[in-house]
């Protein structure tokens, strides 16, 4: 056993929230596509390989820098987003849960498979940008770093879209209460469209980002839908705001059990972490409505 | 209603050929019918939590792998005979049904289907971490068997338990309790139904049979690893056989698992991602176009009963 | 009060976010009788009911039953202490057939169960439709369903939310004899109701909840001529 210093624990924290942030922009798409039609979008982890994809093409093929190629990931997976929503989810919003549970689901392994086919199932990097800052004999990786302030930045822009614009605000309205929302003119089926528009949008930036921190293949989404629904519980209650530290908090805890116990458990850690939450506190983000 | 001769004595017939079929074909059938067994099994298994009760399983493997491991171990450390020791693969599978069941199933909404979502990954995790006991990454190997006829049978008998619980069930009050949770659960609750303890018990029933069906499996393959026998593709199929014949209803996995286990080695079983690329989207045709599944189709033609 | 409460709301407040929909409301349900809940639109009678049957938790005050306190028991717990609800848009199993709807909430043997959902459909004249799908009844006979589904739990304290809504005249008439007889069974009825008619008909207590709050209490003759009532539903 590696004797652990202070150092290191700092090491870890740090990294922890560098990728926290990202934890809790792609956990924001997941959670504002739920807040408004009630889908728990398994296919978001796909969305989110998409993502990395856009990325690791342009990069690969044109040499375009990874992080500008999120003005283009964001757009791409926007329209894929509002296909996916216009040719099937829609039929399934106001079904059982089972229904909409199965279809994304269905989407997910439809699309993961065709990414195989397409692009075999190969781990594939995007280097672009290596090293890291020394601080206080703290290393801070330079992708990580950037990859953090931009997820900042973009979940700021989505609140500011959400707050400040009359559509962001349709969104709210419609994730608070859909009859009423309804009720007063606003379109209930084009905010659905634009809201798993923006869910996918969210998680494409933040595969884009996620490929210059870790390798990009077929099946790298499956593990983040259930992170983002850890970070919403972690955040609890439903606000964005709570989801945005429940992000920081898991990316902390992943990089301390990690540390403490080995890379091989992390999944294990949270998965604990979920269950145990479940049964301590289990009027989570989603509980406190029925 | 159908009369008894024509229910009782098709039955009867396809029991008895199944029986007498290991003395009259090849390896070939025999092994490709322990496949469908095993499908069968499977996906009936699934239908009890999530076709009776709505609650999508999406990590069901877990208890076939936890149950091929329990038996593995069984018949190599502790020298078990490999019947005794299939059996014995239910006792954790129920444990593990029991750790995230109760947590999860007491909550209404998504958080259930998102925990199964993961655990998959999270057992195969320790079964890879627990070196000295699994063997990590590289698995156990039990012994070769020599005959495959006997698991057959224990396989047939296993998916024969599946599909006469299943009936059992659907017939009783507790699957009627079953089905008003998936279709109303806060009408259920209010009516006085303990919602949260019949979904429990479905759980450990509906996870209990994947860990049998796992420990036979182990015996049967002389050699298991964590990528062998947790793979997301065995959820995957037990699912959309179960949709695909019908879900919910007794008959429906036993349809679906058929149907599909013969296309499967008919078709396209060379190409392993248009295989799953093809299941995700049967998956999705059959969530849109036929919720009721092939079952569903065929009662809009004929008057079954529900309890079939 | 001369009467024994089977039901009493002590003080109880809920809210969903900003809004208040319980506030303080305070009020005793006397056993044995028929009572009525009126208010206008969001006065907070629903919200009363979801609280009373565990749909909902109080964030103040206490809801007692037969002297107990019930509020923050599960639902179940409080079906089964006695106390039996329709909804305002009906919630049967449309998937179970009309007599499955019935066998599955019973609490008494699987068998006497059966005769006795026989009994019911057949007082309700839905037996033809016994084996029917509940998805596939109409409106009012859902309602219908719905309604011996909560006296197949022989309850002693009923919340009928709305019973007349979508009921047609022939059907709202058997529908009151039945409850009249259940009262002189010994059942204690609370119906939520717009219909005034119905309301004044048949109920010896009516209570009139604003804002979250009972503004009013006493047999119909007093409650129609009430100044607060009027103004609450007319406005000032």
């Amino acid at each position: 056993m590696v004797h652990i210093t202070g150092t290191m624990v700092l090491q870890v924290v740090v990294s922890g929230l560098l990728v926290g942030g990202l934890y809790a922009l792609v956990a924001l798409g997941l959670s504002l596509v739920f807040g408004v039609m009630r889908v728990i979008n398994i296919a978001h982890g796909t969305f989110l390989m998409l993502g990395a994809y856009v990325t690791y093409w342009l990069f690969a093929l044109a040499g375009l820098n990874p992080f500008l190629s999120i003005l283009i990931s964001v757009p791409v997976l926007f329209v894929v987003g509002a296909l996916i929503q216009r040719l099937f989810v829609f039929r399934v919003v106001n079904a059982p849960e089972l229904s909409s549970l199965l279809l994304t689901f269905g989407i997910s392994i439809l699309l993961a498979n065709l990414a195989m086919l397409a692009w075999t199932s190969d781990y594939r990097s995007v280097e672009f940008l290596t090293g890291s800052f020394i601080v206080k004999n703290i290393a801070i990786s330079k992708p990580r770093s950037i990859a953090f302030a931009l997820a900042l930045a973009i979940t700021a822009i989505a609140f500011l879209f959400l707050h400040r614009t009359k559509i962001g605000k349709a969104i709210r309205a419609t994730s608070q209460n859909r009859e009423v929302a309804e009720v007063c003119g606003i379109n209930v089926r084009r905010i659905d469209l634009i809201t798993f528009g923006l869910g996918a949008a969210l998680a494409g930036a933040g595969g884009s980002l996620v490929s210059v921190m870790f390798a990009v293949y077929p099946e790298m989404g499956q593990v983040y839908v259930f992170k983002s629904f850890l970070v919403i519980v972690l955040g609890g209650a439903g606000n964005y705001p709570g989801a945005f530290f429940g992000g920081l908090l898991l990316g902390v805890i992943e990089g301390l059990s990690s540390l403490f116990l080995t890379a091989q458990l992390t999944e294990v850690v949270s998965y604990v972490l979920l269950v145990a939450l479940l049964l301590l506190r289990p009027q989570g983000l989603l509980g406190g409505r029925t | 209603m159908p009369s008894l001769a024509k229910v009782v004595l098709p039955t009867g017939i396809l029991m008895a050929a199944l029986a007498v079929l290991p003395m009259f074909s090849s390896g070939y059938h025999v092994s490709f019918t322990i496949q469908v067994f095993m499908w069968i099994a499977l996906a009936g298994s699934w239908n009890i939590i999530s076709g009776l009760t709505g609650y999508v399983s999406f990590g069901h493997v877990a208890f076939f792998g936890v149950g091929a491991y329990t038996s593995a171990l069984l018949i190599t450390k502790a020298g078990w005979h490999w019947l005794p020791a299939g059996l014995a693969g239910c006792g954790p599978a129920a444990l593990l049904a029991l750790l995230i069941g109760y947590p999860c199933l007491r909550l209404k909404g998504p958080y259930f289907a998102i925990a199964m979502l993961g655990l998959n990954e999270v057992v195969r995790a320790l079964v890879s971490y627990f070196e000295g006991l699994t063997g990590g990454g590289s698995g156990i190997s039990l012994p070769p068997i020599n005959a495959t006829v006997p698991v057959y049978y224990a396989m047939g008998a296993t998916a024969l338990a599946v599909v006469v619980t299943t009936y059992l069930i659907i017939n009783s009050r507790f699957g009627l309790r079953l089905i008003s949770i998936r279709e109303d659960e806060i009408a259920a609750e209010t009516m006085g139904i303990d919602t949260a303890r019949m979904k429990l018990y479905a759980f450990l029933i509906s996870a209990a049979f994947p860990g049998i069906v796992g420990g036979f499996y182990a015996w049967y393959a002389s050699h298991i690893e964590p990528m062998g026998v947790f793979p997301l593709i065995t959820t995957i199929t037990m699912i959309i056989m179960c949709l695909f014949g019908g879900a919910g209803t007794v008959l429906g996995p036993v349809i679906g698992a058929t149907l599909l286990s013969i296309m499967q080695e008919l078709v396209w079983a060379r190409f392993l991602f248009v295989h799953q690329a093809i299941f995700g989207a049967l998956i999705i045709g059959v969530v849109l176009l036929m919720p009721r599944g092939i079952l569903g189709v065929a009662r809009q033609y004929f008057r079954l009963p529900r309890t079939v | 009060m001369p009467d024994t409460a089977i039901l009493e709301i002590r003080n109880a407040t809920k809210r969903f976010g900003g809004v208040t929909a319980l506030n303080g409301c305070s009020l005793s349900v006397a056993a044995g009788k028929i009572s009525g809940l009126i208010g206008p639109n969001g006065s907070g009678k629903t919200t009363l009911f979801n609280c009373i049957t565990g749909l909902e938790r109080l964030h103040g005050g206490q809801i007692l039953f037969k002297g107990r306190r019930i509020d923050g028991l599960k639902p179940h717990r409080i079906a089964r202490r006695g106390i039996s609800r329709t909804f305002q848009v009906t919630r049967v199993f449309p998937q179970l057939t009309a007599f499955e709807n019935l066998l599955a909430v019973t609490g008494t043997a699987f068998d006497a169960a059966h005769e006795r959902a026989d009994e019911l459909l057949a007082f309700v004249k839905l037996d033809r439709l016994r084996d029917e799908f509940a998805g596939n009844l109409s409106y009012g006979q859902q309602k219908l369903l719905e309604f011996i589904r909560v006296l197949m739990t022989d309850p002693e304290l009923i919340l009928l939310d709305e019973p007349a809504a979508g009921v047609n005249r022939t059907l709202l008439n058997e529908l009151l004899d039945v409850l009249t007889r259940l009262r002189d069974q010994g059942k204690t009825i609370l119906i939520v109701e717009h219909d005034m008619k119905v309301v004044m008909g048949l109920c010896e207590t009516i209570f009139v909840l604003d804002y979250g709050e009972k503004i009013a209490e006493g047999p119909p003759s007093l409650i129609q001529g009430n100044e607060r009532v009027i103004e609450a539903y007319f406005g000032r």
